[in-house]
C-alpha cells in the first residue's frame, strides 16, 4: 500500500531512535579509542581494516535499513515466514559446513572483506517466523500441539547454532521462544510442566557443554582462581570498571584498556572500557539508555493491535534484553563469560545492522498502529 | 470493521481490536527494570565501594619497578691492558601472544634460516643450549645434553604457559642479522632482538684459571645470593677472580619506574635509582710474562710428552703474583657464551683436569724442595750450625724398633746418591740435597742424636705456610697436609715411626703441598722471613677512574727465624745452583738461588721405580731477590733435569735476557738427583756409575783400644797408587752374607768411618769397596772397646 511519508514520520518514535543513536555513537567512540591506540597492530593502509571505519559504515548501513524498514508495512513479513525460516536454516547450515570442512571453527560466512554472522540475522528471522506462527495459533495456545510445534521451530536452529559451537546464540533462541510463548498466552498447566522440564534440563545441559564452556562457568563462580589463565579477562574487566570509580578516568585515558590489559575490549568487554573511562555516572546513564530502549520496544508491543506485531516487538525486546543483560552482567561479574557482544555498541556489523533493522520494524509496527486510526492514548507499561 | 480499506494481500484474519494491554508485557517490563537495577547495584559495588582498591590494582598492573643492570667492572693486567671486558651480544626472543597464529609457521620458517635455529625439535649428540644456560657446576650441565628444542616447540610451549612472556630462542646472533631483524620488525611481529652484555676474555685460554668465568646461580646457592640482591637470572663469578672479586665487579643495579602495557612493553620510564657500575680491577698479573711463562712450561712439557704442569712467578717482596700458569688449560670464553655439553664433558673428564687450577688446588708431595724449611728450622733450633757436619753414607739402616740389635730386621734408608755424599755442612746438605743429611737432621740417628724432631719439623712447615691455604685471592685453594702422630693415629690408626719422620724430612710420605705453598716458602726465605698473602689484585678502581682501594701487601706472619740462619739457607740454595743439583739454572747474567725436588708418588711404576714429579723453586737475583719462581711438572721425572730448565727460561724472560742466555759452563756435572727415597722404593736399582772401575786391595792395618766406647768402630782410608786419598768411594759393610748393613763414602782425603759396629750381632764383619770401585772383602773380627783401621790401596 502507498502511504505518504510525511504522515508516517509523524508516528515515528524519535526518542527510541535518539537513544539507539546515542548507544551506537558511544560504541563507535569506544571502539575508536581502544583500537586506534595500538600502533602497528592494524594495517592502517587499508581503511576497510579499521575497526572504527567499519563500525561507522555498518551504522550507516543499519540506519538506512532502519528507515527503509520503517516505511514498509511489517505485515509483509508475516507472509514470508517459511521463506525466512528456510533462509535461516540455510545460513546456519552454510556456516556449519564451512566451519566444519573448510575454514575451521567459526561463526561467519565471508563475503568479500566482510563477514556475515548468520546467528545475528537469525534472531530477527526467528522472531518473525515465531510471531507469525503464534499469532496464527493464538486461539489454540492451550493445545500442547501448538506449543510443541513452536518449540520445534526454535529447536532446529538452536541445535544448529549450539553445534557451531555457539552456546550464547542458542541460549538467546531459547529465551526468545520462552518469552514469546509466554506473551502469546500459556495456561497455568503448561507453565508448570515447562517449569519442571526446565529444572531437569539445566543440569543435563551442563553435561553436554564443551570443556572451555564449563571452564567459563566454573570461572564465573570463582574468577580469581586462575588470574593469568581463564580468569584473566574477568579479573581485568573488574579492575578496569572499578578503577573508573565515580567519575571515570576520561575518554582514552583508561590504563586498563589503553595498555591492553583488557582483552577483546572492542567487543565483549566494551562496557568495561566505558566503565573505566566514564565511571559510575557514565555507567548508570548507559544502563538507563538501554532500559529506555527496551521499554520503548515493549511500549510498541503494548500499542500494537496486531498479535503478530505485538509478538514481534516482544521477541525483539527479548533478544535485546537477553543479550544486553548477559553481556553487561558478564562485565560487572554477575554472569558467566559467554562471548555475547553488546548490541548497538560492540564492534561487529552483523549484530549492529540486525538490531537496527529490528528497531526499523518496531517503527513500522508503531506507524501502522497509528495509521489504523485507533487514536486512543497509547498505554505506557 | 476497518476505517481504511485493507490491501488484499493481508487476507489473514486479524484480531487487532480484541488485543488488550498484556499483563505479561508489563511483567516483562518490570523484570527488565529489576535486571538493570541489579546491574546498577553491581556497578555501584565495583566502582564506588571497591573503586579505590581496584584503582590500586590497575596501578599495580601497569607500574613496575624495572631493574637496570649495572655494567660489570673490567679487569686490567699490570701493563694496563684490558684482559676481561664486556661485549654486546644479540639475543632473539619471541612473545608468542604477539606472533599471529595464522602466520606463525611462515614467520618461524624465515626466522629459522635467518638466525640459524632449528624449526623442529631434534635429538642430537651435540647441542648448544639455546637458552644459554651456563653451567656453574657439573650437575647442571648434564640435564639435557642431547635434546635441542626447535622454534615451533619453544613458541607453542610459551603460548600454552604464558603467551605474554618473551621466550628466548637464540643467543648470540651475528650483528648483521640482528640489524636486519630490527629493520624488518613489521615482517616479524612478536620477534624481538635484545642486547645483552657478554663477558669476553680476549686472551682466551692464557689466563683462564686466574680470571675464571661467570655462570648461572645454582638453585642451592640462590637463597644466599638473593639476600645480596641478586636476581634468579643473574650471572655470577663462579671461579677465578670473577668469583673472588664478585662484590667489587658486579656494581649495584638501579631501578626504573616503568609504565608497561599488558605485554610488559615499557611505554615510558623514569629513572628512580641509577645503577652504579662495577669497579675495575688492576692486577699484578703481567700478560706478556704470562705468555712467556706458558711458552716455557709448554716447551718443557713437550720435551717429555707431558701435559700437566704449573709455573708461578711472584714478587717475593710483597706477594704479588706476576704470572700463574696451570697446564692444561681451557678457553673461558666457552663458558661465557654457553658451553656445549660435549665440550664441557670433554674438559671435565680429561685426566689432566684442565678445569682445575693445579697451582692452587693441586696437592702433591713437595719432595726435596721441602728440605728448605727443615734446614731453616734446624738452624734456628740450634740442631745444627754453620760448622757442624752430618755424614751422608748413601744408605743407612734404621734398627727395628723392637729388635734394635738384629740388623736383619733393620730398615734401609737411601740417599738419592747411593755412594753417599760423606760429611756435609748445612750449605752442602741443601746444595747436594742429601737425603741422609735431612733424615738425620729431622729424625736423628746413632751418629746424630739431637735431631729437630717431628713436632718441630711440622711446626716450621706450618710457619712457612704449609698445611694452610695461602689466602690468595682465588677461590678453590687447597690446604695441603702437614702430618703428625695425631693425624696418623686418627687417619691410619698407626703409630708414628722414625721412618715417617725421615720421609717427612725429605717432603715425602704423607706431606702434601700446592705449588703455591712451595713458592711461598721460597719467597719467605728470599725476603728475609716475611710470609705474604699472595694476591693478584693491585688496586680497585671505580668506573670514573678513581682508585678506591689499593691493595697493600698483607703479611701473614714474620717467620721467627734469625736472619743469619735464613742467610745460610739462601747460601745453600745458591750453592745448589752454582755447584749442586740445580746447575741447570746457573745463569751467567743473574745469580740464581734455587732448590730442586724429585718427589715420588704412587703412580704406575717405571722400570720398577715409582714415578716422580719434577720440582724446582728459585729466586733471583741471589743478593737482592726481586722474583721468585716455582715450576712443577706432573710425572716429570727429575727436578734438576725437567723443572730447572723451565724455570731458567722463565727467569730469562723475566730479566729480559735472550732466550739463549748462557749458563755458567760446568765441566763435571753431578749426577741427576733421583727420587729413590721412599722406603724400599729404589732397592735393587743399580747406582749410577761415577768413576772408572779400579781394583783395590785392602787389609786391617791397625787395631787400637778405645775405652770410650764399648761398641767397636772401623775407620780407614782409600788411597790411589800414588798414595793419595781418593774421595767419593763407597765402602760397604756386611756380615758375610752379601747383605749390605751400612755404607760410607770416602771424604776428599779418602777417609771413611763406621761407628758403633754391633759386635754382638756378628763377631766378624766384611768390608769392601763398591760402586765406583771394587775390592776384595776384608774380614774384620771385632770385639768391644776396639777401633780397627783398614787400608785400601789401589792395585798397581
Amino acid at each position: 500500500m502507498v502511504l505518504k511519508e510525511r504522515r508516517l514520520f509523524q508516528n515515528f518514535d524519535w526518542l527510541l531512535i535518539l537513544a539507539v543513536g546515542v548507544l551506537v555513537v558511544v560504541g563507535i567512540v569506544l571502539i575508536n579509542n581502544t583500537t586506534a591506540a595500538v600502533e602497528g597492530l592494524f594495517d592502517t593502509s587499508n581503511l576497510l581494516q579499521d575497526f572504527t571505519f567499519r563500525q561507522i559504515l555498518y551504522a550507516g548501513l543499519g540506519f538506512l535499513a532502519l528507515f527503509v524498514l520503517s516505511q514498509f508495512d511489517y505485515r509483509v513479513f508475516a507472509g514470508l515466514q517459511w521463506a525466512f525460516y528456510l533462509t535461516l536454516l540455510g545460513l546456519l547450515a552454510t556456516v556449519f559446513v564451512l566451519g566444519r570442512f573448510f575454514l575451521g571453527a567459526q561463526r561467519w560466512i565471508p563475503i568479500g572483506p566482510f563477514q556475515l554472522q548468520p546467528s545475528e540475522v537469525g534472531k530477527l528471522l526467528l522472531v518473525l517466523v515465531l510471531a507469525k506462527f503464534l499469532a496464527d495459533n493464538s486461539k489454540q495456545m492451550e493445545k500442547w500441539r501448538t506449543l510443541l510445534i513452536s518449540f520445534a521451530i526454535v529447536a532446529i536452529p538452536t541445535v544448529m547454532t549450539y553445534a557451531q559451537p555457539d552456546l550464547g546464540t542458542s541460549l538467546i533462541f531459547l529465551f526468545i521462544w520462552g518469552v514469546m510463548v509466554l506473551a502469546a498466552g500459556l495456561s497455568w498447566k503448561q507453565l508448570l510442566v515447562l517449569g519442571v522440564i526446565l529444572a531437569i534440563l539445566l543440569p543435563a545441559t551442563y553435561l553436554t557443554l564443551q570443556p572451555y564452556q564449563r571452564d567459563r562457568l566454573v570461572l564465573f563462580l570463582n574468577p580469581t582462581a586462575d588470574p593469568l589463565g581463564a580468569g584473566y579477562n574477568v579479573n581485568q574487566a573488574r579492575i578496569a570498571i572499578g578503577s573508573g570509580q565515580v567519575l571515570g578516568r576520561g575518554i582514552g585515558s583508561g590504563t586498563q584498556s589503553q595498555l591492553q590489559f583488557l582483552r577483546i575490549r572492542h567487543t565483549d568487554f566494551i562496557f568495561s572500557v566505558l566503565g573505566e573511562e566514564l565511571g559510575f555516572f557514565g555507567g548508570i546513564f548507559f544502563f538507563a539508555l538501554y532500559a529506555f530502549v527496551l521499554i520503548r520496544m515493549l511500549r510498541a508491543a503494548q500499542i500494537s493491535r496486531s498479535t503478530f506485531g505485538r509478538l514481534t516487538a516482544v521477541g525483539f525486546a527479548a533478544a535485546l534484553f537477553f543479550q544486553a543483560f548477559v553481556n553487561l552482567g558478564m562485565n560487572v561479574g554477575i554472569m558467566p563469560v559467554t562471548g555475547i557482544p553488546l548490541p548497538f555498541v560492540s564492534s561487529g556489523g552483523s549484530s549492529l545492522v540486525t538490531y537496527l533493522m529490528m528497531i526499523g520494524i518496531i517503527q513500522s509496527i508503531l506507524a501502522h498502529e497509528r495509521m489504523l486510526g485507533l487514536r486512543t492514548k497509547p498505554q505506557q507499561v | 470493521m476497518l476505517r481504511y480499506g485493507r490491501p488484499p494481500q493481508f487476507d489473514d484474519e486479524e484480531e487487532e481490536l480484541e488485543v488488550k494491554p498484556s499483563f505479561f508485557i508489563r511483567l516483562f517490563g518490570a523484570v527488565i527494570l529489576i535486571a538493570f537495577v541489579a546491574l546498577a547495584y553491581n556497578l555501584y559495588q565495583i566502582q564506588v565501594v571497591q573503586g579505590t582498591e581496584l584503582k590500586r590494582a590497575a596501578d599495580e598492573n601497569r607500574i613496575r619497578l624495572v631493574r637496570t643492570d649495572a655494567a660489570r667492572g673490567v679487569i686490567y693486567d699490570a701493563n694496563g691492558n684490558v684482559i676481561v671486558r664486556n661485549e654486546p651480544q644479540f639475543n632473539v626472543s619471541i612473545v608468542p601472544a604477539d606472533l599471529p597464529t595464522d602466520k606463525q609457521d611462515e614467520i618461524l620458517k624465515t626466522l629459522s634460516v635467518l638466525i640459524d635455529a632449528p624449526l623442529d625439535t631434534s635429538i642430537e649428540a651435540e647441542t648448544t643450549d639455546p637458552i644459554g644456560s651456563i653451567p656453574s657446576d657439573a650437575s647442571r650441565t648434564f640435564i639435557s645434553p642431547t635434546r635441542r628444542p626447535g622454534l615451533r616447540e619453544l613458541v607453542n610451549e610459551g603460548r600454552r604457559t604464558d603467551p605474554l612472556n618473551p621466550v628466548l630462542v637464540k643467543t648470540n646472533i651475528p650483528r648483521v642479522i640482528a640489524f636486519q631483524l630490527q629493520e624488518r620488525t613489521i615482517d616479524f611481529p612478536g620477534v624481538r632482538v635484545e642486547i645483552a652484555p657478554v663477558r669476553t676474555y680476549p686472551e682466551k685460554d692464557l689466563a683462564s684459571h686466574i680470571l675464571g668465568y661467570l655462570g648461572a646461580i645454582s638453585p642451592e646457592a640462590f637463597s644466599d645470593y638473593e639476600k645480596r640482591g641478586y636476581d634468579q637470572n643473574d650471572l655470577v663469578g663462579v671461579i677465578g677472580l670473577e668469583a673472588a672479586y664478585e662484590d667489587q665487579l658486579r656494581g649495584r643495579a638501579g631501578t626504573d619506574l616503568a609504565i608497561v602495557d599488558a605485554s610488559g612493553n615499557i611505554i615510558r620510564s623514569t629513572q628512580q635509582d641509577a645503577p652504579i657500575p662495577g669497579n675495575n680491577l688492576i692486577l699484578s698479573l703481567d700478560m706478556d710474562l704470562q705468555q712467556k711463562v706458558e711458552e716455557a712450561l709448554k716447551k718443557g712439557l713437550e720435551k717429555k710428552k707431558l701435559k700437566q704442569g704449573v709455573a708461578i712467578v711472584m714478587n717475593p717482596n710483597n706477594g704479588e703474583i706476576l704470572s700463574m700458569v696451570s697446564l692444561p688449560t681451557y678457553d673461558n670464553n666457552l663458558f661465557a657464551r654457553g658451553i656445549k655439553p660435549t665440550d664441557f664433558s670433554a674438559l671435565n673428564q680429561d685426566k689432566d683436569r684442565p678445569l682445575v687450577n693445579h697451582a692452587i688446588s693441586g696437592l702433591y708431595p713437595p719432595g726435596s724442595v721441602y728440605k728448605l724449611t727443615s734446614a731453616a728450622g734446624a738452624l734456628q733450633e740450634g740442631v745444627i750450625d754453620s760448622r757442624n757436619t752430618i755424614f751422608c753414607s748413601g744408605i743407612m739402616y734404621l734398627p727395628n724398633r723392637f729388635f734394635p740389635d738384629d740388623p736383619k730386621l733393620a730398615q734401609p734408608f737411601y740417599c738419592w746418591y747411593r755412594q753417599g755424599h760423606g760429611p756435609l755442612n748445612i750449605v752442602d746438605g741443601i746444595a747436594q740435597s742429601s737425603d741422609i743429611f735431612f733424615y738425620k737432621l729431622d729424625g736423628g740417628f746413632t751418629d746424630f742424636t739431637t735431631p729437630l724432631g717431628q713436632a718441630l719439623s711440622a711446626e716450621y712447615m706450618r710457619l712457612f705456610g704449609y698445611g694452610t691455604a695461602s689466602g690468595i685471592d682465588l677461590p678453590g685453594e687447597a690446604d695441603g697436609l702437614v702430618p703428625d702422630p695425631k693425624w696418623k693415629q686418627r687417619n691410619l690408626n698407626e703409630q708414628w715411626t722414625t721412618g715417617d719422620t725421615y720421609n717427612m724430612a725429605i717432603g715425602q710420605g704423607f706431606v702434601l703441598a700446592t705449588p703455591l705453598q712451595v713458592l711461598n716458602t721460597t719467597a719467605t726465605i728470599a725476603n728475609g722471613g716475611t710470609l705474604y698473602r699472595p694476591h693478584f689484585a693491585r688496586a680497585i678502581v671505580n668506573a670514573s677512574g678513581t682508585v678506591t682501594n689499593t691493595i697493600e701487601p698483607q703479611i701473614v706472619r714474620k717467620v721467627p727465624i734469625d736472619s743469619q740462619n735464613l742467610e745460610l739457607v739462601r747460601e745453600g740454595m745458591r750453592a745448589a745452583v752454582s755447584r749442586g743439583t740445580a746447575w741447570k739454572a746457573n745463569l751467567q747474567d743473574v745469580e740464581v738461588a734455587g732448590k730442586t725436588g724429585t718427589a715420588e708418588f704412587f703412580g704406575p711404576k717405571k722400570g720398577g721405580r715409582l714415578p716422580t714429579h719434577a720440582w724446582f723453586t728459585a729466586y733471583a737475583p741471589y743478593d737482592k731477590p726481586e722474583v721468585a719462581v716455582v715450576v712443577f711438572v706432573y710425572d716429570g721425572g727429575e727436578g734438576s733435569e725437567v723443572a730447572a730448565p723451565i724455570a731458567t727460561d722463565i727467569l730469562r724472560a723475566y730479566f729480559h735476557l735472550p732466550a739463549d742466555a748462557p749458563l755458567i759452563d760446568r765441566t763435571n756435572p753431578p749426577p741427576p738427583e733421583t727420587g729413590t727415597t721412599a722406603p724400599n722404593a729404589g732397592a735393587g736399582a743399580a747406582p749410577p756409575q761415577l768413576q772408572t772401575q779400579a781394583n783395590y786391595t785392602g787389609s786391617v792395618a791397625e787395631v787400637t783400644d778405645n775405652s770410650a766406647n764399648e761398641n767397636p768402630s772401623i775407620v780407614g782410608s782409600v788411597t790411589n797408587s800414588a798414595g793419595q786419598g781418593v774421595g767419593g768411594i763407597t765402602v760397604v759393610l756386611d756380615t758375610g752374607d752379601g747383605k749390605v748393613v751400612a755404607s760410607a763414602v770416602t771424604a776428599g782425603d779418602g777417609s771413611f768411618r763406621f761407628e758403633n759396629v754391633n759386635y754382638k750381632a756378628s763377631p766378624r764383619w766384611f768390608l769392601r769397596l763398591s760402586g765406583g770401585a771394587s775390592s776384595t772383602a776384608v774380614a774384620v773380627d771385632v770385639s768391644a772397646f776396639k777401633q780397627y783401621r783398614i787400608q785400601f790401596s789401589a792395585a798397581p
